[in-house]
């Protein structure tokens, strides 16, 4: 499932940029002051050597010229030692709140970054998470980010800040000598060729290196889930490696940035020395022959020295902000994603639901034309209770799917109390329905918040009620700690019945309008069953109910069973009349009783 | 100190990449000393008008040969420090995932993916970091400690440097200090980052629930909450490093002042020539800028330590299911020559899953012969998946009591051997995100294709996977979310018949499987069976009614055992539930 290949896509670095700015506009004024505070830095640290000179020049000197008693040079010496303390003072005053200012700004956009892209994940429709692994999500949110925030801690501000000491150089430069200035101009073309050759190749790296991180997560997050499994068929060292495989990918791609930027570095280096030596010797012959003064070549030289300094820096910066920008990228990638739609529904007032469902020609695939319901019809009346019934495959869930807006459906219509599902919206239309999942996953916290899960105007009497229902009470009440009880990831400390019976509850306890019942019993006991059985008789009162199960059983006393077929609905009634029928469900139920009758 | 060996081992190895890396790094500085003195030969020259145009080429070519000397010796250096912290990284990060593949069940249920993830790469990626970094500053700091110290040791004012020295001590005291202070504060980032992951991790893979029961604006505000919390523990780390730098600075700027107030005066005392205190100006400067570097290799180390330390966590955890005994002596090659047979006996075997809580299994007998059938049924949370997961060796069996596989004590049966033998289908089934054919064919001897088909024909979905696309080389999503529910599971059996396993355990695995295509799994099972030792657990007693013998467990003992016949007449509970599973399909036929 190689999805991050998308992320290769180009986008221009301007686009990306731009959007990384309206993450950092509400903290500019953040930035604003810690650049002032750089200057301020900056012009104090060069006030220091300034002081000393006018010690030595005026006090010193003074003293030593005799223009001057000692007292009073030492009593200067005292002065400008306390301006000097003074300006240290500030300088670390200063440099502590850039500091801070930064990091402060920094990880607010990272937060804000951080809590966009999970927003945004949460309303993505389930078929992006179908075909995209979990690690690689998890990746995005937060690994992601982390590299976003030097950009703005130390790339930003510092981007500013070399570019005006280089104009401030460039200035006094073409004031000395321009004809100096643009001979150490002539190597310009070279650094901007190595930075556009550099940008090129260190954007693929990038985009290598945060892709392989991402399928580290990924291969990570599903095989530390599925250890039991590997183990339990001795595939190991098999694993092993895959993961190697990975991981040496992964190696391979820092090594190639290793190079790239062993090369790029110390190349503006080597451009820096060109760039000395041809001014010595183009200098040079100049003041052989008498046109340029010697005083200038050497401040020139010098000049030159701190021209490459913010020169080093911005290459070390640019070599952050492509980093930033491949891993920018990938989270604008998530956050274009389209989320769910019709999440809030069209109509906001229709009341309370009544709980009429109805499917009316539905079509429906998970992937292009790949029907997997064809032309579904049928109508369930408020307080009914439907059963669907069929061969493993034959698209029971995928009514559930639909039904909870889980998927958008191609074809037809989806009606609850007469309403579009699409204009009732998938929240409220989710509110209405407790479902009981085919796949039972539960999360790793106590037994109490993975029936009421984050609902906290949901009682402890509530939650004990619903486990009550479901018979899970008992067990839960011997468990270590009782309902408080903390469950392993996926809960697997628990054995398999016990994690359906809670999420069993975990549907009741909202007391819906739509009960619907995927397996809801697959893995449990027929005491137990019955136990439930017994008491969702009286749960179902004034609900819809829909149960899919496997056991005719459990559902022969439904007002309505409807017998799907390879996605179609080939019959619908209830027990008797399809007994009568002679048909699917005939041959299904004859099937299982006379298995189960046989030995008497 | 002995368990540090993992991460020191790693570091250890790859010590002549360092050394190399060091070796162009000295290079690296005397080059580099070289340039200014070239200029300065060429301006000096220049000054006294002595030098020709040809000088000027000899000594810019010059220049430019040094400067690429200086350049393969920074690729050179960088190939190697970089490329050692490179593969420290790769090697470690193999290293984590082999312990984590041997470590045993027990473990992967108190910890969390998500935390084993940013494990992985988060701390590791930090540790990489530094080590890189980290390097290449204590190198480069040394040197010109070293050079400074050389430079000094030809001035010395004894007073002037005492009291410009002075402030030292209060650096000293701010790096003790601060170093305990970063390591736990970047420890908690490391966690606090973990903690996102995890969060994360658990609601991408609970996503279904999550929506099903609208908790998308709950689910944003815990995460809101960690990601403030996060943001806390950053910054809460971030003001310490903002005073930190500074405070180095600030001292190191006290001496400066120092000199400058008290070296002043001394120069106007007269004790000391103005020459000599530009001098020791000079000398201070150079040797405040390694002092400087000291702070930030603090910060570097403390951080290390700190990921150092979680992940040395991780080694520390031992595996807790290994061998005993001797697998490649050749007495224990020859008992095990024919491989395993098949005969599993439980010797009242007590069972918990932690020594303080109560017994899962209590005083289980039961022997099951080699070939023979036993079905499992009871309530939900009897011990029934326990008893798989005992005879799998995911736990070891507690003092009392013993299990035994052909007559041995199962810790004494060489692991893989055993788990070689078993056919297991788990009771949550589980696919991986690979082709179908190889999450059927996972076994270590990658079976071929009539295998899997025939393994797949008996499990009753080689039609459904024919009818697809892609075949047996469709791809299945994480867990195989692409398959209905009796699909994965029918997958799940075929991935244990592959093996052509001695036993068979099949936990509850047809549930979600219809009647009539149980019927025929069941059918073309039974060939397939009679060679093998079976466990089957169910629910359902139409699975199981074929067994030799059929246990009902309750609460963790066996309660009823016999055949269908003999616990029929027996009329306990295991004649109950057969009734009620009549009765109910009884009462709606007439
Ligand atoms: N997320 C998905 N993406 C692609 N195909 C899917 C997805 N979920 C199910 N399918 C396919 O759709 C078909 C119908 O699946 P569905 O889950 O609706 O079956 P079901 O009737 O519930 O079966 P079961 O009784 O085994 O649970 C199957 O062929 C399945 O492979
Ligand atoms: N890994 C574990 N750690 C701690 N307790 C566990 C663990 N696995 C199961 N248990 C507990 O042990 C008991 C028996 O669990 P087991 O999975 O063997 O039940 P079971 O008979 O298979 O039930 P089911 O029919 O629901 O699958 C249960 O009370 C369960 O909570
Ligand atoms: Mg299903
Ligand atoms: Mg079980």
């Amino acid at each position: 499932m190689e999805q991050d290949k998308k992320s290769l896509r180009r986008v221009y670095d301007r686009v990306v940029i731009k959007k990384m700015l309206t993450f950092a506009k509400p903290y500019w004024y953040m930035f604003a002051i810690a650049l002032i505070l750089i200057f301020a830095v900056t012009g104090a640290s060069l006030a220091r050597p300034y002081i000393t000179k006018i010690g030595i020049d005026k006090y010193m000197t003074g003293y030593s010229d005799g223009t001057m008693s000692a007292q009073q040079a030492s009593k200067g010496i005292w002065y400008l030692g306390i301006l000097f303390l003074a300006l240290i003072i500030v300088e670390f005053v200063f440099n502590y709140l850039q500091h801070y200012i930064l990091e402060l700004g920094g990880k607010r956009i990272i937060k804000d970054i951080r809590q966009k892209i999970f927003s945004h994940m949460q309303y993505l429709p389930l078929s992006y998470f179908d075909k995209m692994a979990a690690g690689r999500i998890v990746t995005r949110i937060t690994n992601d980010p982390e590299t976003i925030n030097e950009m703005f801690s130390s790339v930003m501000v510092g981007f500013i800040r070399s570019i005006v000491e280089m104009a401030a150089i460039i200035v006094i430069m073409f004031r000395l000598s321009y004809r100096l200035t643009l001979v150490s101009f002539t190597v310009l073309p070279l650094i901007v060729l190595a930075s556009v050759l550099f940008r090129r190749t260190a954007r693929k790296v990038w985009q290598r290196i945060r892709t392989k991180l991402s399928a580290i997560n990924a291969f990570l997050a599903e095989h530390l889930a599925g250890m039991k499994i590997i183990q339990v068929f001795n595939m190991q060292e098999k694993k092993y490696q895959e993961f190697d495989q990975i991981n040496s990918e992964y190696y391979d791609a820092h090594m190639k940035r290793v190079v790239i930027f062993g090369i790029f570095r110390p190349f503006m280096d080597v451009v820096k020395t060109l760039t000395v030596a041809l001014l010595l010797w183009y200098g040079g012959r100049n003041i052989l022959a008498g046109l340029l003064e010697f005083g200038t070549l050497y401040m020139f030289v010098d000049y030159i020295g701190r021209f490459y300094h913010p020169i080093m820096e911005l290459t070390e910066q640019f070599n952050v902000l492509q980093s930033s920008i491949v891993s920018a990228e990938r989270v604008f990638n998530l956050l274009e994603e389209a989320q769910e739609q019709n999440v809030k529904g069209k109509i906001k007032d229709i009341g309370e639901i009544k709980g009429q469902i109805e499917f009316k020609n539905v079509w429906f695939a998970y992937v292009g034309e790949n029907w997997v319901l064809k032309d579904v019809s049928f109508k369930i009346e408020p307080g009914e209770s439907v059963a669907f019934v069929g061969a493993t495959g034959a698209g029971k869930t995928s009514i559930i799917n639909l039904l909870c807006g889980f998927y958008e459906h191609q074809k037809g219509q989806i009606l609850i109390d007469g309403i579009d599902i699409r204009d009732i919206g998938k929240e409220r239309l989710r509110k209405n329905i407790g479902l009981v999942l085919q796949d039972v996953s539960l999360f790793s916290g106590d037994i109490a918040t993975n029936i009421r899960l984050f609902d906290s105007h949901i009682s402890m009497e509530e939650v004990e009620k619903a486990a009550k229902h479901v018979n899970a009470h008992d067990f839960i009440q011997k468990l270590n700690g009782g309902y408080a009880h903390q469950v392993g990831e996926g809960g697997a400390t628990l054995s398999v019945g016990q994690r359906q019976l809670i999420s069993f509850a975990r549907a009741l306890i909202r007391d819906p309008k739509i009960l619907v019942m995927d397996e809801a019993t697959s893995h449990v006991d027929t005491e137990t069953e019955i136990l439930i059985q017994d008491a969702l008789v009286n749960l179902m009162k004034g609900r819809t109910t829909i149960a899919i199960a496997h056991r005719l059983s459990t559902i022969q006393n439904a007002d309505k069973i409807i017998v799907i077929h390879k996605g179609r609905i080939r019959e619908m009634g209830n027990h008797q009349e399809l007994l009568n029928k002679r048909g699917l469900y005939y041959n299904l139920y004859r099937l299982q009783y006379d298995q189960e009758y046989k030995v008497v | 100190m002995a368990d540090k060996s993992v991460l020191y081992k790693n570091l250890v190895k790859h010590k002549w990449r360092y050394a190399k890396g060091l070796f162009f790094l000295i290079i690296i500085n005397i080059l580099q000393i070289l340039v200014p003195k070239i200029t300065g030969i060429v301006v000096d020259g220049l000054k006294s008008l002595s030098l020709d145009n040809k000088d000027l080429l000899y000594y810019g070519a010059l220049m430019i040969l040094i400067s690429l000397m200086i350049f393969v010796s920074h690729y050179l250096s960088r190939v190697q420090v970089l490329g050692a912290s490179n593969l420290f990284d790769y090697e470690v990060r193999n290293e984590m995932f082999d312990h984590m593949l041997s470590l045993s069940m027990r473990f992967f249920h108190k910890s969390r993916v998500g935390d084993l993830m940013a494990l992985a790469t988060n701390d590791l990626g930090s540790l990489r970091m530094i080590l890189s970094r980290g390097f290449n500053l204590v190198t480069n700091t040394i040197i010109l400690l070293v050079g400074s110290i050389v430079v000094m040791a030809g001035y010395m004012d004894l007073r002037l440097t005492i009291y410009a020295f002075l402030p030292f001590p209060f650096l000293v005291w701010i790096m003790i200090k601060f170093g305990p202070m970063i390591n736990r504060r970047f420890r908690r980032v490391q966690e606090s980052f973990s903690d996102l992951t995890r969060k994360t991790q658990e609601n991408v893979s609970g996503i279904r629930v999550i929506k099903a029961f609208v908790q998308e604006k709950n689910e944003i505000d815990n995460f809101a909450r960690l990601n403030q919390e996060n943001f806390d523990i950053n910054m809460a780390l971030a003001r310490v490093q903002a005073i930190f730098y500074p405070s180095i600075g600030l001292i190191s700027s006290l001496s400066f002042l120092i000199t400058f107030i008290y070296g002043g005066n001394l120069v106007i005392n007269g004790t000391i020539t103005l020459g000599d205190f530009v001098a020791f100006n000079g000398y201070l400067g150079i040797i405040i800028r390694p002092i400087i570097s000291i702070g930030m290799i603090i910060n570097f180390t403390q951080r290390a330590k700190a990921s150092a330390d979680r992940i040395h966590m991780l080694f520390q955890q031992q595996p807790e299911i290994v061998d005993v005994g001797m697998p490649d002596s050749d007495q224990e090659k020859q008992q095990w020559q024919k491989g395993i047979e098949g005969k599993i006996e439980f010797r009242n075997l007590t069972f918990s899953y932690d020594k303080n809580e109560p017994p899962v299994l209590k005083n289980i007998n039961l022997t099951i012969e080699p070939g023979k059938t036993l079905g499992i049924i009871g309530k939900v949370g009897s011990g029934k998946s326990t008893i798989a997961n005992l005879i799998l060796r995911l736990y070891n069996p507690m003092e009392e009591g013993q299990l035994l596989i052909d007559g041995v004590d199962i810790t004494k049966v060489p692991l893989k051997l055993l788990r070689e033998s078993i056919g297991y289908v788990p009771q949550d089934n589980f696919l991986f995100s690979s082709s179908i054919k190889s999450n059927i064919g996972f076994t270590p001897e990658e079976p071929d294709m009539d295998e899997i088909r025939r393994a797949a024909q008996i499990s009753q979905i080689d039609d459904t996977i024919m009818e697809l696309p892609h075949q047996y080389e469709t791809m299945l999503g994480e867990r195989g979310v692409n398959l209905s529910g009796g699909q994965k599971q029918r997958v799940s059996i075929a991935r244990a018949l592959v093996k052509d396993p001695s036993i068979l355990i099949l936990d509850d695995c047809l549930s979600a499987v219809d009647t009539n295509t149980e019927r025929k799994i069941l059918d073309q099972l039974k060939p397939f069976m009679e060679k093998r030792t079976c466990i089957i657990i169910a629910h359902r007693i139409s699975t199981l009614q074929d067994a030799d013998e059929i246990i009902v467990l309750d609460e963790g003992r066996i309660i009823e055992r016999g055949n269908h016949e003999e616990l029929l007449a027996k009329q306990g509970y295991y004649y109950r539930i057969y009734q009620r599973q009549l009765l109910e399909e009884e009462i709606e036929r007439a």
